[in-house]
C-alpha cells in the first residue's frame, strides 16, 4: 500500500514539473476543469447558450472541462459559504446584484479590475450592474444580464373579456381585472396572478407612490416603509391583490411558480420576469401570450420595476486566468445578443433595443445598498409584512411600522 | 442488576467455578493486567473514531463561540477572540427567549403525541391478527426508512394551489377546502410540521415498544385479568412498569431530536415562510449562523441549545437510573 502511495506522489510531482515546464507552451495539455455556478434561470431559460459557450471555451482551452452546476437562488449563498470555508469554492459564481456587497466587503472575490478592458462592451456596462460589482473602487464582478419585470398575459382571454388593448394605468388594469373575473368563473382563476408575499411586485407599488424601503441619514440607515407615501403604495397593492389575485397570501412566488398556474389556464395575466415565454413554460398557452409593461397609477407611465440582474464573480482560491477567460466568452457581444433574444436585458447600453423588457426598465427601483441587506431578505421581513397586510392580521400601518423598525435595526446591525 | 447483587453473584460463581476458570487465576499479575486492559484496547478504535468525528468539531464549536467569526473570518479561516460577546448578545436578544419558549412547547407537543400514538399502535399490534401485524409493521418500517426528502411529498400534498389533500377533503364532502391554506398562520405552520414529525417518529417508538411488550410476562397479565383488573388497570400496574425504562429512553431520545429539528420544518414551510415570530431553535440557529453569516453567534446558540437539551434530559436520565436501581 505504502509503496503505491509513494509511487503516486512521485507521479504527481513528476507531472507538476512537466506542467510548470510546459506553461510557456501555447496549449496546456493536462486535463483540468473549472467549476461554474449559474442559477437555474440559465438551466430553464437558456441552456443552449451555456452549452455553446462551453464548447467554444473547451475548444479554445484544450483539456479544460467546464463543469456547470446549477444553483437555486434561495440556497446558493449557504452552499457558497460552505465552499469558502472548505477552500473549494467554484471558479465562477453568478451572484444577484443585491448579493454582491456583503461578499465583496468580506473579501470573497478576486480583484479583476486589471482585466476590465478585456471584456466586451465593458465601457458601456449597465451602471446598475457595474456599481453592484464595484467595492472600494475595485471591480469584483462582470455584469451578466439584467431583467426588468413585465406583465405576461393571455391575449385570447383579454379579447374575450372585451379588452382591446393592454392597460396603461393601474386604474384601467383594475377595471380589466374585474372584466376578466366576470368572464372566467373557473374556480381558482386569477385575473392577475400575484403570489401574496411577492415583495418584488409589492415594492413596485411602494416606489410608484413615491415611497422607498429605506434611506440613509447621517450615515445611518432608516427603514421608511411607514412613510405616508409608502403606506399609500402598500394600500394600493393590497387593494389590487384583493381584486385580481387568488394566489396564496403566505406562499412565495416559487411555491408554486406563477407560470405553472398560468400553464393550467388559471391566470389572465401575471407580473414577472420576461423569460417565462421561453421553453414551453406556459404550455399550450405560449402562442396566446404577449407581454406589456406594468402600468403606473399615473396614466401612461410604467410602474417602477425591480431591476434585477446578475454579475459573474471569481471567488478567492479560484483559477483566475481560466475563470476570466470563461467569463469573457460568456459575456461577449454574441452571447449577450442571444440572451437579449431570450427576453433579457443585455449587459451594456450599446446593445439595448426597444423590447418590452427594455421599455419597462425605463423606471426601476433597487434594494438599499447596505452589506446587511441580505439579512433583511433572509429574515423575510418584507414577506411577513405583506402576509400580515393581506391576511388582515395587522393594518397596513401597523405592519409597515413593524417592518420598518426591523429593517432599520438589521441594516445598521 | 443492582450493585448489592454483584457480590452475591460472585459468591455463587465461586461455588461452582469450573476448572478452566481456576487455572486462569494462577496466571501472573502481568498476564492479568494484560487481560483487564483487553476490553479497553477493544473500545479504543471506537473512542478514537468518536473523538475524531465528535470531539474535534465540538471543540471547534466552543472556540468559534468565543470569537467574532463572520464571512470575513470564514474566508481567512481564523476568527478574533471576543470573550463572552456572542453569548451576551444572544441572551440579550428577545427573539432567542421567545424562540426557546416556542420550541419547548413544540417539543412537548411533538414528543407527547409521538409517545402516545406510538405506544397505542404498539399495543394494537399485540392484539391484531398476524397478517395485519405484518402489514402494519411493513408500513411502519417503510415510513421509518423514508429519507427526509419525503417532506417534499408532504409539501405537494398540502399545497395551496394543487394539493391533493384539499382536493380529497373537498371530494369527500368534508367542507370546501378549495385553496385552503395549510400554512396561513404561524400556528398552522407549526401544526403541519408537528404532523410531519410525529408521522416520521411513530415507527421507531412503536417498534421499540412492541419489542418491549414481548417482555411483559403473559402469566402476570392473565393473573391480573382473573383478579378482575380491566385493560387500563392491567396497563398501569403490569405493562407500564415493565415498559417504563424503554419509554423513558424513547422519550429522552425524542426530546433530543425534536428540540433541535431542522430539516423537516425548513423544507416543509420553505425558506420564505420563516420569520422572527415563528422560529424553532433549529431554524433560528441556521438563520443567525448561516443566513446572516455570523458563525460565532451561531456557535454560541448551538452550545446553549446543547446545554438546554442536556438539562431537559437530565430529569429522564435520573428517572432511568432510579428505575435501574429499583429493578
Amino acid at each position: 500500500m505504502r509503496v503505491r502511495y509513494i509511487a503516486a506522489v512521485c507521479l504527481v510531482a513528476a507531472l507538476a514539473v512537466t506542467v510548470s515546464a510546459a506553461t510557456a507552451a501555447p496549449s496546456r495539455s493536462t486535463a483540468r476543469s473549472i467549476t461554474v455556478w449559474l442559477q437555474t434561470d440559465a438551466q430553464n431559460g437558456w441552456p443552449d447558450i451555456v452549452a455553446s459557450v462551453n464548447s467554444q471555451f473547451e475548444k479554445d482551452h484544450p483539456g479544460v472541462k467546464v463543469n456547470v452546476q446549477y444553483q437555486q437562488w434561495t440556497q446558493h449563498l449557504t452552499k457558497f459559504d460552505a465552499t469558502l470555508a472548505g477552500g473549494n469554492a467554484p471558479d465562477v459564481i453568478e451572484m444577484g446584484n443585491s448579493e454582491m456587497t456583503k461578499y465583496m466587503a468580506a473579501g470573497a472575490f478576486q480583484d479583476i479590475t486589471s482585466s476590465k478592458s478585456s471584456f466586451a462592451n465593458s465601457s458601456n456596462w449597465l451602471s446598475g450592474l457595474q456599481k453592484a460589482a464595484t467595492y472600494g473602487g475595485h471591480l469584483y464582478g462582470v455584469p451578466y444580464y439584467a431583467g426588468s419585470r413585465v406583465v405576461t398575459y393571455r391575449t385570447d382571454l383579454f379579447k374575450k373579456a372585451g379588452i382591446s388593448k393592454p392597460p396603461t394605468s393601474l386604474a384601467q388594469f383594475t377595471v380589466d381585472a374585474k372584466k376578466l373575473a366576470a368572464k372566467n368563473t373557473a374556480k381558482g382563476f386569477s385575473p392577475v396572478y400575484i403570489a401574496g408575499p411577492d415583495w418584488y411586485v409589492a415594492m413596485g407599488f411602494v416606489y410608484d407612490y413615491g415611497g422607498q424601503i429605506a434611506k440613509t441619514f447621517k450615515g445611518k440607515w432608516i427603514g421608511t416603509l411607514n412613510s405616508p407615501k409608502a403606506i399609500a403604495g402598500l394600500t394600493a397593492y393590497k387593494n389590487f391583490f384583493n381584486v385580481a389575485s387568488h394566489a396564496s397570501k403566505t406562499q412565495d412566488e416559487a411555491h408554486p411558480f406563477p407560470y405553472t398556474v398560468y400553464a393550467q389556464g388559471l391566470v389572465g395575466a401575471m407580473p414577472g420576469p420576461t423569460w417565462v415565454t421561453c421553453c414551453n413554460l406556459l404550455g399550450k398557452y405560449t402562442k396566446a401570450s404577449a407581454q406589456f409593461v406594468m402600468p403606473s397609477h399615473t396614466a401612461g407611465k410604467p410602474m417602477p420595476g425591480f431591476l434585477g440582474g446578475s454579475d459573474l464573480a471569481v471567488p478567492v482560491g479560484a483559477n483566475k486566468a481560466l475563470a476570466v477567460d470563461w467569463i469573457k466568452d460568456f459575456t461577449d457581444t454574441a452571447t449577450e445578443k442571444a440572451l437579449q433574444a431570450k427576453g433579457n436585458i443585455p449587459n451594456a447600453t450599446n446593445l439595448l433595443g426597444d423590447s418590452v423588457n427594455e421599455r419597462a426598465a425605463a423606471r426601476s427601483w433597487f434594494i438599499p445598498s447596505s452589506k446587511n441587506w441580505v439579512n433583511v431578505e433572509n429574515g423575510n421581513i418584507l414577506r411577513s409584512m405583506l402576509t400580515q397586510i393581506l391576511t388582515g392580521k395587522l393594518t397596513v400601518k401597523q405592519a409597515a411600522t413593524f417592518a420598518s423598525q426591523n429593517i432599520t435595526s438589521v441594516l445598521n446591525g | 442488576m443492582s450493585s448489592s447483587q454483584v457480590p452475591d453473584r460472585a459468591a455463587v460463581g465461586a461455588e461452582i467455578t469450573p476448572p478452566w476458570s481456576r487455572r486462569r487465576r494462577r496466571r501472573s499479575p502481568w498476564q492479568r493486567a494484560g487481560n483487564s486492559s483487553v476490553p479497553y484496547l477493544l473500545v479504543l478504535p471506537v473512542l478514537a473514531a468518536i473523538g475524531a468525528v465528535l470531539a474535534y468539531p465540538l471543540y471547534k464549536l466552543v472556540v468559534i463561540s468565543f470569537q467574532k467569526y463572520g464571512l470575513f473570518e470564514l474566508i481567512r479561516r481564523h476568527g478574533t477572540w471576543v470573550g463572552l460577546d456572542n453569548y451576551r448578545s444572544v441572551l440579550g436578544d428577545g427573539v432567542f427567549w421567545r424562540t426557546l419558549e416556542r420550541t419547548v412547547v413544540f417539543t412537548i407537543a411533538n414528543v407527547g403525541l409521538t409517545m402516545l400514538l406510538g405506544t397505542l399502535i404498539a399495543l394494537l399490534l399485540v392484539r391484531v391478527s398476524s397478517l395485519v401485524r405484518v402489514l402494519l409493521t411493513v408500513g411502519l418500517v417503510l415510513v421509518w426508512s423514508m429519507p427526509v426528502v419525503a417532506v417534499q411529498v408532504w409539501y405537494w400534498m398540502t399545497n395551496y394551489q394543487n394539493g391533493v389533500l384539499n382536493y380529497f377533503l373537498t371530494e369527500v364532502h368534508l367542507g370546501d377546502y378549495f385553496q385552503h391554506d395549510w400554512y396561513a398562520t404561524n400556528f398552522s405552520k407549526l401544526a403541519m410540521v408537528t404532523a410531519l414529525i410525529v408521522w416520521g417518529a411513530i415507527p421507531f417508538v412503536t417498534i421499540t415498544v412492541y419489542a418491549g411488550l414481548a417482555q411483559v410476562p403473559s402469566e402476570l397479565v392473565e393473573a391480573a385479568e382473573i383478579d378482575g383488573a380491566g385493560p387500563l388497570r392491567v396497563f398501569r400496574d403490569v405493562t407500564f412498569p415493565v415498559l417504563k425504562p424503554i419509554l423513558l429512553i424513547l422519550t429522552s431520545l425524542s426530546i433530543i431530536w425534536d428540540f433541535g429539528v431542522f430539516a423537516q420544518p425548513w423544507l416543509l414551510v420553505t425558506a420564505s415562510g420563516w420569520n422572527a415570530s415563528n422560529y424553532l431553535m433549529g431554524v433560528y440557529v441556521y438563520i443567525e449562523g448561516y443566513a446572516h453569516s455570523d458563525f460565532g453567534r451561531g456557535a454560541a446558540i448551538s452550545l446553549l441549545m446543547l446545554l438546554i437539551v442536556a438539562l431537559l434530559s437530565v430529569f429522564y436520565v435520573r428517572q432511568m437510573v432510579k428505575t435501574e436501581e429499583a429493578g
